[in-house]
């Protein structure tokens, strides 16, 4: 009887762990021809920001060219980090069009998961073109051969040019209508930016009466490795970001979070020192990104460190009125940009599934993402529809062209693209294959419609006429910072930084964990006695938790970062 | 199913009839004969084993084998829910990262065991997270007498519907998930929630009070939350076991000239004493599993040192960091501290009680 009790257990055992190892169980493809069907392809989107089956006139675009129908699979939108990644992968199957960073697309390769785009390349024209970006991603990721992914914002423009035609994505934004109120007060400084943008919170209540407009405002969901407000008004003085520490690309400064005279300490203090002047919303530290994004469109925030939402204010209506966000004259600052990247941002990559069918077909589609005509059509300008060529082959804006890409709001589509709303129905990939201001070889200007000379040649609105006076005359933002020397370009280097080893990695997390969980604390501390409390705290728990070693792999990645940039300066300046 | 067993109770029945009729013949001569019987039973015994082959059965073995097979479903789940995911400890040793298989993944020994208590600032985030689970559920074991009590009180309210309204009213929450408890916590205690704004439209605060994101009170806070949700709940268990005490021990009670507090006091208490017995060990054995979504949603930079209890930190490590190995052994951890919990308390149980749980 025992024995039979014995058997049977060990068979249900057995039984089980079978029917469970099912489900990890693997076939390999053969290259097969196309079948020519309608078929469905899963996007696992690491920068998507919608999940689910394409729709609109976009949707439309890619069904008539490539009979199929893009199904978003987006991190972002599901939440939970990584582990929406290591499920899928881990059960051996990502997606059939994969856009992940170059650290995972290492571990996908070790793991079958994606497949060498080498014998289909025969005729992709624009990856052809860009070979050169796709050896920049094995050189990563330490690959000797094939071709497994191509990275994002490849561009033929000079590496010490600024990829940010018209405003930085991170720089100082005022509302101007409230700074011309108060009367163009100069900005010595930080602490004089703190006493300006109080001066404009009071007028703003004053003018509005409403009590719930502040000055600035802050969120929490892009928190990386630093408070990420903190570290975006780093950019202000030209540090970029690698993990938690904040350099210069070309010079020798760096500063980490927990040096005290450093960077970021500075800029906790200067968020401190504004939480303190009543001018931060108290609702910073519990709101998220779509709800700050509501408040600078409802006018109740007055200083954006992001250009991302300006264009709720600056619509031509609200221009005309002289009203919306500008630079503001801060004088200490030099902005830092990063230069176009001939061989692409690695750290993003785009890779083709090992489990996906029809290979050739989705080749082809992702070969069409790094052409001019997806270029245009992703950033707002559909070619014929949006602008046209005149005498001299040089584009002009359409009429809806230019609703498109200043006044959206509303829009629909022509019948022959299906109609429907133009921004909804456009792409919803956010994968930028091509970098949005390069410059197209075929016209020779940017792809980029705002900087067009026939865009520049027009007349100004009255916000930037104004804004322009008192800015030495400079038409956008990128012109005034280049003219007043306070833009600080770092040159545009393919550099990805390695992983570090896993028990590093472990360490690092929990640092930054404490960093931002401290720098937060500090930010909205009612006391200096608070604010040093929590600054030490952060001190001596990164240090305890082993911050020396983070620190020195950190500096390492850093140095090769800049040899990098160097090494791409000189290349390009040969090549020329 | 019961269909299938009436179909197959006659060919049972048939076999149980063929084995039992011999047996009682040779019982028979047995008694009749006592010299034969041995022969006899020999006999007996050797055309059994040649009538039922290599199966060596017997009712009582096949009694107890219909009853395995009765319990085997159950079995099966504990295998499948209880022990096959105890494989999954083999994480703790290897330096796990999806999608790059477990074979091909470097074997990493104790590493992740002896990280954890490499230096003293780790040691004190683990004792934190310690002192965090064993505090909130402290708490939550310290008054686990409030549904006993709220039961009580709810049994003595005369007016039925109104009582039924509070029980209504008071077991609602716990249907409401944590997410929409956060929404509504969010919507009244927010910097500029309900509460904040009236009171500052009174004038009687200035600066928002920071209910939500700030480190202080936390494990209150959370203790309050859960009580909330949990007291209606909490008090059913009692409300049934009200109605089976003895109503002539509260006749009794009222012909001694009891009132209603000394009946509450000397016959309710103590009647209920047993169930809330049983319920405190139930909950002293849950003592680490204090779940996480509660913890989870309310989690923010300011609240995390202090309400990132065991269960929430192996989630924060394993899916926020993406460390899974580091994870798992936390998470075996975990189970060494409840066996220990619960051998505790099983050794406390059996002097006190002199009888034991398990």
């Amino acid at each position: 009887m025992k024995r039979t009790r014995l058997t049977a257990l060990v068979c249900l055992g057995l039984s089980a762990s079978l029917a469970l190892a099912g489900c990890g169980a693997s076939s390999s493809s053969a290259p097969q021809r196309d079948d020519g069907k309608e078929m469905t392809v899963q996007v696992f989107d690491s920068l998507g920001n919608d999940a689910g089956i394409q729709k609109g006139w976009f949707g439309k675009v890619v069904h008539d060219k490539f009979n199929l129908k893009l199904n978003y699979i987006s991190p972002n939108v599901n939440g939970g980090g990584d582990s929406l990644f290591d499920t899928r992968s881990a059960a051996g199957n990502l997606g059939d069009v994969i856009i992940v960073s170059n650290t995972k697309l290492a571990k996908l390769i070790r793991a079958h998961l994606v497949s060498d785009m080498t014998p289909y390349l025969k005729g992709m024209k624009n990856l052809q073109r860009f070979r050169s970006a796709s050896k920049a991603v094995n050189q990563s990721i330490g690959q000797k051969s094939g071709v497994w992914a191509y990275p994002n914002n490849v561009a033929v423009d000079s590496p010490t040019k600024s990829s940010a035609a018209v405003d930085p994505d991170g720089a100082p934004y005022i509302r101007w209508d409230y700074y011309r109120e108060i009367g163009y007060p100069p900005i010595h400084s930080m602490d004089d930016f703190i006493n300006v943008l109080k001066a404009m919170q009071d007028r703003a209540r004053k003018d509005t009466g409403k009590n719930d407009i502040y000055a600035i405002s802050l969120f929490k969901d892009w928190d990386g490795t630093l408070m990420q407000n903190a570290a975006v008004l780093a950019q202000w003085f030209g540090y970029m970001e690698h993990d938690n520490i904040l350099f210069q690309p070309n010079s020798s400064a760096y500063a980490t979070p927990i040096d005290k005279n450093g960077i970021y300490q500075k800029m906790l203090r200067f968020l401190y020192q504004c939480n303190k002047a009543g001018i931060v919303d108290p609702e910073s530290s519990t709101q998220n990104w779509d709800r700050l994004d509501q408040k600078v469109a409802n006018g109740k925030v007055l200083m954006m460190y992001y250009s991302f939402c300006n264009w709720h204010q600056n619509t031509p209506e609200n221009m005309k009125k002289g009203i919306g966000f500008e630079i503001a004259p801060l004088e200490p600052m030099k902005v830092y940009t990063a230069g176009f990247k001939p061989n692409g941002d690695t750290t993003t990559v785009i890779a083709l599934g090992s489990k996906a069918k029809n290979k050739q077909r989705l080749v082809k589609f992702i070969d069409w993402l790094y052409s001019s005509y997806f270029t245009y059509m992703d950033n707002a300008t559909v070619p014929d529809l949006a602008f046209k060529y005149n005498a001299k082959h040089e584009p002009y804006l359409t009429a809806f062209g230019e609703r498109s890409l200043f006044n959206a709001n509303g829009l629909m589509m022509p019948k022959s693209f299906g109609g429907g709303s133009a921004v909804s129905g456009g792409p919803h990939l956010n994968y930028p294959a091509v970098a949005y201001s390069s410059t197209d070889p075929e016209t020779g200007e940017s792809y980029n419609a705002r900087i067009w000379k026939s865009q520049l040649n027009k007349p100004l609105d009255n916000l930037t006429k104004e804004w322009s006076q008192h800015m030495a005359g400079a038409k956008t933002t990128m012109e005034y910072l280049t003219k007043t020397h306070r833009s600080e370009v770092a040159p545009g280097a393919s550099y990805a930084p390695p992983e570090a080893p896993s028990t590093l990695a472990v360490v690092q997390s929990q640092i930054k964990t404490e960093v931002i969980a401290h720098s937060w604390k500090a930010v909205m501390a009612n006391s200096d006695a608070e604010y040093n409390k929590e600054i030490n705290a952060m001190i001596s728990e990164t240090k305890g938790l082993g911050y020396d070693k983070v620190k020195a792999f950190d500096l390492k990645c850093i140095s090769q970062w800049r040899a990098a940039m160097r090494q791409i300066t000189k290349e390009y300046a040969n090549k020329k | 199913m019961s269909q299938q067993k009436a179909t197959d109770a006659p060919a049972t029945d048939q076999a149980k009839a063929a084995t039992v009729q011999p047996s009682l013949a040779t019982a028979m001569a047995a008694t009749s004969k006592p010299t034969e019987s041995l022969e006899s039973v020999k006999e007996y015994q050797e055309k059994r084993r040649k009538a039922e082959g290599k199966h060596h059965w017997n009712d009582e073995k096949r009694h107890g084998f219909h009853l395995f097979l009765l319990v085997s479903p159950l079995l099966l789940f504990s295998i499948l829910f209880s022990y096959y995911p105890l494989f999954g400890w083999v994480y703790a040793f290897y330096d796990y990262q999806p999608p790059i298989p477990l074979s091909e993944s470097k074997f990493v020994g104790w590493q992740w065991f002896t990280m954890l208590w490499s230096n003293p600032t780790q040691l004190r985030a683990i004792g934190q997270v310690l002192l965090n689970t064993f505090g909130i559920s402290g708490l939550g074991i310290i008054t686990s007498f409030f549904p006993v009590m709220f039961a009580i009180a709810l049994n003595e309210i005369r007016s039925k519907w109104f009582r039924n309204l509070i029980q209504t009213l008071t077991t609602l929450p716990n249907f409401i998930s944590w997410v929409l408890v956060y929404a509504i916590a969010f919507a009244l205690f927010s910097s500029t929630g309900m509460v904040n704004s009236v009171l500052q439209n009174l004038g009687w605060i200035h600066k928002p009070i920071h209910f939500l994101d700030s480190g202080s009170h936390v494990w209150l806070k959370m203790w309050a939350w859960s009580t909330w949700k949990g007291l209606g709940w909490g008090a059913i268990l009692y409300l049934a076991s009200l109605t089976g005490i003895d109503p002539e021990l509260y006749e009794a009670a009222q012909v001694d000239g009891a009132n209603r507090w000394q009946q509450i006091i000397h016959i309710t208490v103590p009647q209920l004493l047993p169930t809330y017995f049983v319920l405190l060990m139930l909950s002293v054995s849950n003592f680490l599993n204090n779940g996480m979504d509660q913890y989870f949603v309310f989690q923010n930079a300011f609240t995390q040192e202090h309400i990132q209890v065991l269960d929430l930190y192996v989630y924060n490590i394993g899916m926020g960091q993406n460390s899974l190995s580091l994870a798992t052994a936390i998470s075996m951890l975990k189970s060494v501290v409840s066996v220990i919990l619960l051998w505790a308390v099983n050794t406390a149980s059996k002097k006190i009680r002199g009888v034991s749980i398990v």
